[in-house]
């Protein structure tokens, strides 16, 4: 029973561990960081009482928003009251009335104040004005936080107008932080905003492979204290770093972030590894890696084809051979004519009829391995609207030789064009 | 058809379909007990997230579904023992690869709270938005507060609010009961993870027109920021369909294949009485069966007439069949498996007995014609005669090109003396062949609404006139008596035309300002209902 539990115990460490980016990001402190760099910016404009805009730019997952708000944390230990802290994401308060909404509501809720979910976008917008002056009157820095900061740059960018326009009086006292994955994201300004706006970028970059060792070591390894049995936990990190050593894992390891070597991508592998873990042995091993890899890094489209039928095979060949011979467009009708002139000339024992074939190709259509041209023809049926392959002839010809009972002819069909 | 499957495959205890409906309207228990809750106005409790009904081991729901071990082993694994974070999930396969019920059951086995929520009964985002919602503030539409909903949210921000600060209630809820049954027992707590499952997660992407939905549904995890959340979706078509310009980062795959061969097997064996009988059926059926498709519930729906047919034979259906047997029956059942490959599914208009008695009739009537022949001229539906000339016009009036209308219907039967006097050049014969070939990309044409009335003047009156077609005037149309009648009476039976889906009308062309009309109906369909009129209709098609 104690067994169990501290085995359990160790599986729901590991996993809070890859699932809190705040544990992630945390080991970086060395001055040349981002969190460094950061935290000197954000906290030089809080003492010195001065206004400051900051991009935060970087591909998803690379834990731009976790150093954020571990700054923010830590600046809320060191300056407690004067710091108040407004959130807003592209994707959910990109347009202007929504978005100074949800500023006011936020400033209401740290000030205290009553909310009126009836104030109009100018009212709204006043009041923040009017709230920031306050703020730099009582020394306190207001920080916005504008996630997805590419979709605020959408449409008539308002917002970001009046937020940078109001920092421009000398009262005010506030930080705009936008995070964003578009590298390109301050050209998206309009001229107005960008010259109101202080061109410092922070450049998240993925980590390199000796930092991913790093990581996975730091994410994997129970710590020595009194919550363990002592030497399980000698044995476990013991296991762990025999695994991390192994030449076979690090193969592994580097084609999995070929791909892409960000740390959340990287997590993703972790979590999967380590919930494959065994919790009879509570130990990680080599193939709980390996497990995880495979199921990680599918090919959709290949075990589409390796569900299909023969017939919907028949169908699919048909039409990689109608897109051989260049005909421009297609429909159900010319792949039936081909399919029937497959059969005139081989004398295939898979001849079915028209409603069937209809059925098969309504699920090809379902299963997204072949779609329709274009939207337009609703008022047609299936049989004549023109449709188009989602995979190429080479994943089709690599499809039907994994395919296990796949009929001699068709690969001869595949060979003969292709 | 995939409820008569779902209803057989299922555990004896619930029938999905309802844990679904219960489950996306009010996340209540079993169906009993939600029959009570229904009546009694208790409110509910964070029991009701639960997913009802006995508890069943782990070991049952894997003999449930028969080689689908690998994946509900995986779904354990990825959700983890109690209390620990998990990842988005994303589970994908084809349909009725039993993706929802696995993960139900799943849930129902851990004892672990929920909130299910379809994307396709819950069609819109507000609607989805509020189902949730309601499932988490544990809120029950009922008369006493008229049926509303908890909260009202249409943006995705007032959403994101509600549901974080419904979620930390909960949350909160859940840790303070499980705190309270720490203290009692050391097992069997419902734990303090909240997960939120999105079904047919696919069509999402299709109200999504301004692709806000689906980024803010994938991003969710991180927008929350909250651990004790766990997301699962589901969705029948695979992750590399959901890219878009915004991206996301991806969540943690789950891939149910299609069933094999062999799994189709034990799933169809699993219910029936006669197991011996059926494996030897199945032995001679499913095969060729399997080559058009593999998906159980339309296999599951053509085999059972076979299975029918296939006992025909014998007196007792609880007999164990030897060898000789076998053989017998096969021969008996070989020409009713070719038969079948030729059909999808069948809908009869009328009752089954009815047809069977019906077919024992024609059978004894005249016995030298086959059925199969005997099905080809028969419609299964019923129109009344103007109906039929109506769609029988409407169909020439779509093949052919109305330049020839003239010449078609003004010298009577024209066509068939409008003979080719030369032998076709090439380029006659090329120009046949591209237009053959526009035929079949651009489908049956458009026509207005004049020209159908005017074509189907033309072949009443051709019908109306004596032939040596013997009791044409039977079919009383009732048109002489006046051309307003007509035209109104016709108008009727176009739009239920319409309505049925034989012809279809079109949006009013931008020039002509006009509705077109289309008609659908393939070349046999309309071949069989000329002949139930004993019209000529070949005569008046043009062929090119």
């Amino acid at each position: 029973m104690e067994g169990e539990n501290h085995k359990t115990k160790a599986v729901n460490l590991l996993r809070s561990r890859i699932c809190d980016p705040k544990f992630i990001f945390n080991d970086s402190h060395s001055p040349d960081t981002n969190y460094s760099k950061l935290k000197f910016m954000i906290s030089t404009s809080v003492t010195e009482a001065c206004n400051n805009s900051i991009l935060l730019l970087g591909p998803r997952g690379s834990g731009k928003n976790a150093v954020l708000e571990l700054v923010i944390q830590d600046l809320f230990q060191q300056y407690p009251d004067s710091i108040s802290v407004i959130r807003l994401n592209g994707l959910l308060h990109c347009d202007d009335i929504a978005a100074f909404k949800e500023i006011a509501r936020q400033l209401c809720m740290e000030h205290q104040l009553l909310f009126s979910k009836a104030a109009s976008f100018d009212d709204n917008s006043q009041f923040m004005v009017a709230m920031l002056k306050e703020c730099g009157l009582a020394h306190k820095t207001v920080i916005f936080v504008l996630d997805e900061f590419d979709l605020f740059a959408q449409g008539k960018q308002r917002l970001l107008y009046s937020l940078l326009d109001a920092m421009q009086s000398i009262t005010s006292q506030a930080v705009v932080v936008g995070i964003s994955c578009r590298l390109d994201s301050d050209q998206l300004l309009e001229k107005r905003v960008r010259s109101r706006f202080s061109h410092r970028k922070l450049l998240f970059k993925p980590p390199s492979m000796e930092d991913s060792q790093r990581l996975l070591m730091n994410v994997l390894t129970l710590p020595i204290d009194s919550s363990f049995p002592h030497d399980y936990v000698l044995q476990f990190n013991g296991k762990v770093q025999n695994i991390i050593q192994d030449g076979r894992f690090k193969e592994t390891l580097s084609k999995y972030l070929n791909v892409d070597s960000t740390v959340k991508h990287l997590l993703r592998f972790l979590f999967c590894a380590v919930s494959h873990m065994d919790l009879q042995t509570g130990f990680l091993s080599q193939e709980n890696f390996e497990i995880a890899f495979s199921s990680i890094q599918r090919q959709p489209k290949l075990e589409c084809i390796k569900n299909c039928s023969i017939l919907e095979l028949y169908i699919l060949v048909c039409m990689k051979r109608l897109e051989v011979k260049e005909q421009s467009s297609y429909n159900f009708n010319s792949v039936m004519k081909e399919y029937k002139s497959i059969h005139d000339s081989f004398q295939t024992s898979d001849y079915y009829a028209r409603n069937v074939c209809l059925r098969a190709f309504e699920h090809l259509l379902y299963r997204e391995l072949i779609c329709f041209t274009d939207n337009r023809g609703h008022s047609l049926s299936v049989e004549f609207r023109p449709v188009k392959l989602l995979i190429s002839s080479a994943e089709l010809h690599q499809g039907l030789g994994a395919f296990h009972s796949c009929p001699a002819i068709l690969q001869k069909l595949m060979d003969r064009e292709g | 058809m995939q409820v008569n499957y779902m209803d057989k495959d299922e555990s004896p205890q619930i029938p999905r379909r309802m844990t679904r409906s219960s489950a996306s309207s009010s996340a209540s228990t079993s169906n009993n007990v939600l029959a009570a809750k229904v009546n009694s106005f208790e409110p509910l409790t964070i029991d009701d997230l639960l997913v009802g009904g006995n508890a069943t081991s782990l070991n049952d729901i894997i003999s449930n579904f028969p080689g689908r071990s690998n994946q509900i082993l995986e779904i354990v694994r990825l959700l983890g023992p109690l209390n620990s974070p998990m990842l988005p999930l994303f589970v994908y396969g084809g349909s009725s690869t039993g993706k929802t019920s696995i993960i139900l059951q799943l849930f129902r086995h851990l004892n672990r709270p929920l909130v299910y929520s379809s994307c396709r009964t819950c069609y819109n985002q507000r609607i989805l938005f509020e189902s949730i919602l309601n499932q988490l503030l544990l809120h029950r539409k009922d008369a006493s507060n008229g049926y509303s909903n908890a909260k009202r949210c249409d943006r995705p921000s007032d959403f994101v609010n509600f549901l974080r600060e419904a979620l930390t209630n909960v949350v909160n809820n859940l840790k303070e009961k499980s705190r309270k049954f720490s203290n009692k027992m050391t097992h069997g707590g419902i734990g303090n993870m909240i997960y939120l499952v999105f079904d047919n997660f696919q069509l999402v992407r299709e109200w999504d027109k301004s692709s806000t939905v689906l980024p803010l549904l994938f991003n969710l995890y991180d927008l929350l920021k909250m651990p004790e959340v766990g997301l699962i979706f589901i969705s029948s078509t695979s992750p590399d369909t959901f890219y878009s310009n915004m991206g996301y980062v991806e969540p943690i795959p789950v891939y149910f294949t299609d069933y094999t061969e062999c799994d189709i097997r034990q799933i169809l064996l699993k219910n029936q009485v006669n197991q011996k009988l059926y494996s030897s059926f199945l032995d001679v059926a499913l095969l060729p069966l399997c080559r058009i498709t593999r998906q159980i519930g339309e296999l599951s729906t053509s085999l059972k007439p076979l299975y029918e047919k296939y006992c025909e034979p014998l007196t007792d259906k609880g007999a164990v069949p030897n060898e000789d047997m076998k053989r017998r029956l096969f021969s008996h059942f070989k020409p009713h498996v070719a038969s079948s490959l030729s059909e999808t599914f069948k809908v009869s208009s009328l009752p089954s007995a009815e047809v069977e008695t019906c077919k024992e009739k024609k059978w004894k009537g005249n016995p030298k014609r086959l059925q199969q022949s005997e099905e080809m001229g028969d419609l299964d539906f019923h129109m009344s005669t103007s109906a039929k000339y109506l769609l029988i016009s409407a169909f020439l009036a779509s093949r052919n090109p109305a330049t020839l209308d003239a010449s078609l219907f003004d010298s009577k039967g024209g066509s068939d003396n409008r003979k080719r006097k030369r032998k076709p050049s090439m380029k006659v014969m090329e120009q046949k062949e591209s237009l053959e070939e526009e035929l079949l990309m651009k489908g049956p044409g458009t026509f207005p609404l004049e020209r159908l009335l005017a074509v189907f003047q033309c072949i009443v009156s051709v019908a109306d006139e004596p032939s040596d077609e013997e009791e044409q005037n039977d079919d009383g149309l009732g048109i002489h008596g006046g051309n307003g009648g007509l035209v109104s009476d016709v108008l009727l039976q176009l739009s239920s035309l319409c309505n049925a889906n034989l012809i279809l009308k079109g949006r009013s062309c931008p020039i002509e300002g006009s509705t077109r009309y289309r008609a659908t109906i393939s070349e046999d369909l309309a071949l069989k209902v000329a002949r139930s009129l004993k019209f000529p209709l070949s005569k008046y098609l043009y062929r090119r």
